[in-house]
Parts: C-alpha cells; structure tokens; sequence
C-alpha cells in the first residue's frame, strides 16, 4: 500500500518533468519509463560500503544545515563502513578534484551536490561510466549521467509565495519583489514561478523587481529607498528572508505597517513574524534534502528502484502553525524545517 | 552637480527620511573607506577589509548575546581583532616585501575561515539595543552612525596635514626608497597604516552590526571593491601619494548617492551596474586628465 501510494505521488510529480527527460545515451535503465523509476539491480551490493559526498560548499546556513542532514543520516546506516565528505567551497574546478579524490579512494556510491550546474558534468558522467552510480541533490547537472536527482523546486517555491500573496490582497494591490543574486538558478526559478502567477492578475501592480544579493544589509537599503519612492506598498514578494528580514526592518524603522510578505523557514524571519506579528507566509526550501539523497543512495545500493526525480514537499507555515516552527531560543540563521534531532543541531 | 541631478531624477531625494537613509547608507562603506585611504596614499590596498567587517558583526552578535553590558568590553575586542588583523596584513607586507593586493587577498580567506570554524556557519546570539541605537539611531535627519563617520574623517584628515605621522605616509607612498633614505621608518609606517586600516573596518563592522541586528556571516561583502572604488573617485591616486580623505567623504557619499537615484528613478539592476560602472571609470579618466596636466608645473 505505502509502496503503492509512493508511486502515485512519483507518477504526480513527473507529470510535467516527463517529456524533457528523453536520454541521449543510456546512463540509467527505467523499468518503467511511464513512472520514471530506475532499475538500480546492477547497482546493488552487500555492506559495507563506502560512500562520498561532494558537497559544492558549507559557505552559508542553509549550506550548513543540509551538509548536517546528509552526514546525520549517513550515520543512521551501519552497513556504511566509510562515509567521506568533501567541501569544493564554491569552486567547481576544486569539486572535479575532489570527485576525482573519492573515486580514487573507490567508493561505491557518489552523492554530489554541485556548485555549479554545466561543470561538474565530467566529474559524474567518469562515475557513471566506471559503474559508480551517482545522486545529484540540490542543484542540478545538465547530463543524463545520474541515477536519480533529489531537490526541493525553486520554481514551485517561488510560485506558492506568489499565490499566497495574491490570495492575501485579494487579487489585487501594488507590490515589490525582491529577488536574490540576479543570474543565479534558485533565485531566477523563484522568480519564474512567481512571475507565473502574477501574470494572471492584472490588479496585482508590480511597482519594482529588484535582486538584493541575498544580503540583509542590501535588502534594508532597498527597501528603505523603496519607501521613500512608493506611497503605497500593499505587499511584498520575497524569495529569501535574507533580504525579506532587511526589508522588515526597513518598513518598520520607517513607521510604516508591514504589508504581507513572503519568506522560507529562516528562523530570524519566523522570530519577527512572532514578534511583530505581521502578515506572513513560510514556504521552506527543505534542509533535509540532504537526508533523502542519503535513503535514497542506500535504495541504490541495496538495488531498490529509486525515482528518476524526487521533489522534496516543502513545508508552508501560516499563522496557524507558526509556534511549531519557530524557535526564540535559536539563532537567527537557523532553518526551521528541520529533521535533526536536538543534539545535531549546529552549536557552538 | 550629482545633488542637483538627484533632485532632477527624483525629487523623493530631498526628503528628510531619504537623507536620513542615504547617509546612514554611507556610514559604515565611510568608516571603512577612511581606513582604505590611508593604506592606499601609503602605497598599498587591502582586500581583506570586507571580511574584518563580517568577523567583527558575526563575533560582536555571539559574545553580546543581547546584553547592553557587554556592548564596550565585546566592541574592544573586536577592534583588538581588527588591528591584529591589520598587524598581520602589516607584517606579512612589509617583512615578505609581498605585493599588498595578494597578501590581503590571502588574509581576507584566511579571516573568513576562522569566523566559519567559530560560527560552524551558523552565526548565533543577537545585538543589544545599544548598539543598534550606534548602527540605526539619530537625532531628527542627521543618523548616529554619520556622525563617527565624519569624526573619524575628520581626525584622519587632521592627523594626514598637520601630523609629521601624516606627512610620512604621503612620502612612503609618493616614493618609497626617497622616504627610506630620508630617514623614514617605511616598515613601521607601513604596517601602522594596516593595523589603522583593520581596526576601522572592525568598528564599520560593529556599525554594521547595529544597522543590520544579527550576526550575518557575509555582511560585509562588497565593501573591499567599494571602499577602494569610493577612494579612488575621491581622488586619491591608487599609486599612492596623491590624495586626501576629504575626497574619500566625497566619494563615499558619490557612490551613496548614486545607489539611491538609480533605485529612484527605477532603474533595472543591469543598468545599475552600468551607471555605477561608468561613474568610476568617469573619476578615474577625470584625475588622469588632472594629474598629467599638472605635470607641466
């Protein structure tokens, strides 16, 4: 029944991804390519194994919190002898190396996590032919030459937050968004997925679409100026509390009420929800993506079909739920939709 | 000129409110610019400033953890930090002879990874309301954070024409080997101009810190490109020697100003960058012009 139900949401969640994923070689053998399940029997070994996980960086928070789920769950698992975790630091041309260091070191599984999308496409295409079968989490890579990729989509994110807004303003207000690092692909899906949305309400009015860098202090000073030059701001559209809880500040220090505005599971943005008690929407970009890219590795290796594609569901904190989520004692950087028991929180 | 422009584009530019936020905008880039000044009039330039200033917010957020009391003994300590920061960059510069722009460069990593390994990449505690009343405090228009701002440009600025200090700077910068024969200590100048440099860029850090209320490991990315880019408009020769942090305040509030007309006039972020772009460009090429028809003199 679980197994069934499993499938039913997998057949779902592909519907769209579908026809885009036709392989130009044949890296991976469907068993069934209407589900887009792969047949990882060729993949499957006895315990123990050795496992690596290139990860891109540890470089902000949210990097931080993923890293901590992969290794949490990879240490839940007996049968794996050695887990090695490499930090490319942001720098594709190190996480090469680094997949080259780990399939020296001859392990059974690669799960990657790529610091950028067209780059790190040699490093898992030399896994795959060499018989190590890979998991691409998080970010994607544009081959084919992967088992199965897990992420939690921008695009969806993006869209839920626009929904939401749309439906607090009744379809109809002004507002500004605030986007993250122009170029970069979360914060351009987001921004898609909003967009989307947006383009069926004519009354929604956007004064202003501006990228902040994912930056609180840019996000302050945005907004600031943004006050300043619109009257009337009815809502606020932002892929990130980064930039969200600069802009918070901002309308507050300026004495204006806050409109409804959007963010993740960040729980600086969650405090000041609580504190301040706006209007607010938490759609979280799940850490924990991190721990099913490990379930599913070990799927892999115990020869289980594993999806072609796993969209994590993202949690959406409303007013109703928000004491769940929000924790006053931690820290501000801390991400709420969190798996991690107590004690593998990150400390000090 | 620039004032008169932003009234044109936008007459939102002389609100009260709006000057209240471009200039304290501008404070904490000035704070670490007036630092960045000195070195460069001494001949050299630090890289590493944008990561003092994240360390500084990130350490004052975890050791205040809220509490007013703490706001003095934890805001020496970040300058202490600062300023053994800036000794490092001093040393490495002056006893390796190694070119400024690659050491600090190398510093700026290696102050990047301690505030990483201290903070596990998850920064903890919060500001207290005293130093937020530093950060985003003032009084009617005029911010907190402006006001040490323009002190601090002021005593440099004294020190630069009226102190022998300062007169030692201009000549290490303007040419090392005459300053050296002269009589001039060139290390010591050399490496105080960085300890000077990094404290000031600690204590933009702590401003930073009250402006933004949370420790944020990358607050204070940009203001390396920034501060030397807000130099340089001001006037101040990246050779070294030439220059004055009179300019520097000048420029600051430039490139203050400019941020806040292009979002005004409602400007795509790509044309943003281009505006900005060509600002400096337009500075560099202008004191170019200036200096090579001072030359004749």
């Amino acid at each position: 029944m679980r197994r069934m139900l499993t499938v039913l949401v997998v057949v779902a969640l592909l519907a769209a991804f579908g026809a885009s994923a036709v392989l130009a070689k044949d890296w991976v053998k469907f068993l069934d390519s209407d589900k887009m399940l792969v047949d990882t029997s060729m993949y499957a070994k006895t315990p123990p194994w050795k496992i690596g996980f290139s990860n891109a960086s540890i470089s902000n928070s949210w990097r931080v919190f993923f890293a901590r789920h992969v290794e949490y769950e990879a240490s839940k698992h007996p049968e794996i002898a050695e887990f090695y975790v490499t930090d490319a630091q942001d720098n594709p041309t190190k996480q090469l190396a680094d997949v080259e260091d780990l399939l020296a070191k001859g392990i059974d599984l690669l799960i990657i996590s790529p610091a950028t999308e067209a780059a790190l496409n040699p490093a898992v295409e030399k896994a795959m032919e060499k018989g190590v079968p890979v998991v691409v989490v998080d970010r994607k890579v544009t081959t084919d030459a992967y088992v199965t990729f897990v992420e939690s989509s921008n695009y969806q994110m993006g869209k839920i937050m626009a929904e939401w807004l749309v439906e607090k303003l009744g379809g109809k207000g002004n507002i500004v968004m605030l986007s993250g690092i122009a170029g970069a692909g979360p914060a351009e899906d987001r921004l898609k997925g909003a967009m989307d949305v947006f383009k069926n309400y004519p009354d929604i009015k956007i004064l202003e679409q501006q990228y902040c860098d994912w930056s609180p202090v840019v996000g302050k000073q945005v907004m600031a100026t943004l006050i300043q030059k619109y009257p009337q701001i009815d809502g606020v559209w932002a892929d990130s509390a980064l930039q969200g809880s600069g802009a918070i500040e901002a309308l507050q220090e300026a004495g204006r009420p806050i409109p409804p505005i959007t963010g993740e599971d960040m729980n600086r943005y969650l405090k000041m929800w609580k504190q301040l008690g706006f209007e607010g929407v938490a759609v979280s970009f799940p850490t924990w993506q991190g721990q099913v890219a490990v379930q599913k590795a070990i799927d892999i290796l115990n020869g289980i079909p594993v999806p072609r594609y796993v969209d994590c569901p993202r949690v959406i904190i409303t007013k109703e739920n928000l004491d769940q989520f929000v924790r006053m004692d931690l820290p501000d950087e801390f991400f709420m939709d969190s798996r991690l028991p107590e004690e593998w929180l990150p400390k000090r | 000129m620039l004032l008169v422009a932003a009234g044109v584009v936008s007459p939102i530019f002389y609100r009260p409110q709006n000057i209240f936020n471009v200039l304290q905008q501008a404070s904490v880039l000035g704070i670490v610019s007036v630092g960045q000044t000195l070195v460069i009039l001494s001949g050299g330039i630090d890289l590493s400033v944008a990561s003092i200033v994240s360390t500084s917010c990130v350490f004052a957020a975890a050791l205040m953890a809220g509490r007013n009391t703490m706001v003095v003994p934890v805001a020496l300590f970040c300058l202490a930090v600062g300023a053994l920061a800036g000794f490092l960059n001093g040393l490495i510069v002056t006893r390796r002879n190694a070119p400024p722009f690659i050491v600090t460069l190398g510093t700026a990593l290696i102050f990047q990874g301690i505030r990483f390994v201290y903070t596990k990449g998850a920064p903890f505690g919060s500001i207290p309301s005293w130093l937020r009343f530093l950060g985003r405090g003032g009084v009617s228009f005029v911010p907190v954070a402006v006001i040490i701002f323009l002190a601090l440009a002021l005593a440099a600025e004294y020190i630069l024409r009226r102190s022998a200090y300062g007169r030692k700077i201009y000549a290490v910068g303007d040419n090392r080997i005459a300053a050296l024969y002269s009589g001039i200590d060139v290390a010591r100048i050399t490496l105080s101009v960085y300890v000077l440099s990094g404290t000031l860029a600690a204590f933009g850090g702590l401003v930073l810190a009250g402006y933004l209320g949370f420790g944020d490991n990358w607050a204070g990315r940009g203001y390396e490109l920034d501060s030397i880019a807000a130099v340089v408009v001001g006037g101040t020769s990246l050779a070294g020697g030439e220059g004055n942090v009179g300019g520097t305040v000048v420029g600051v509030l430039l490139i203050t100003i400019l941020f806040n007309i292009v979002l005004l006039a409602g400007l795509p972020y790509q044309f943003q960058q281009i505006v900005k772009g060509l600002v400096i460009a337009a500075a560099v090429i202008f004191y170019s012009f200036v200096r090579t028809s001072g030359e004749g003199r």
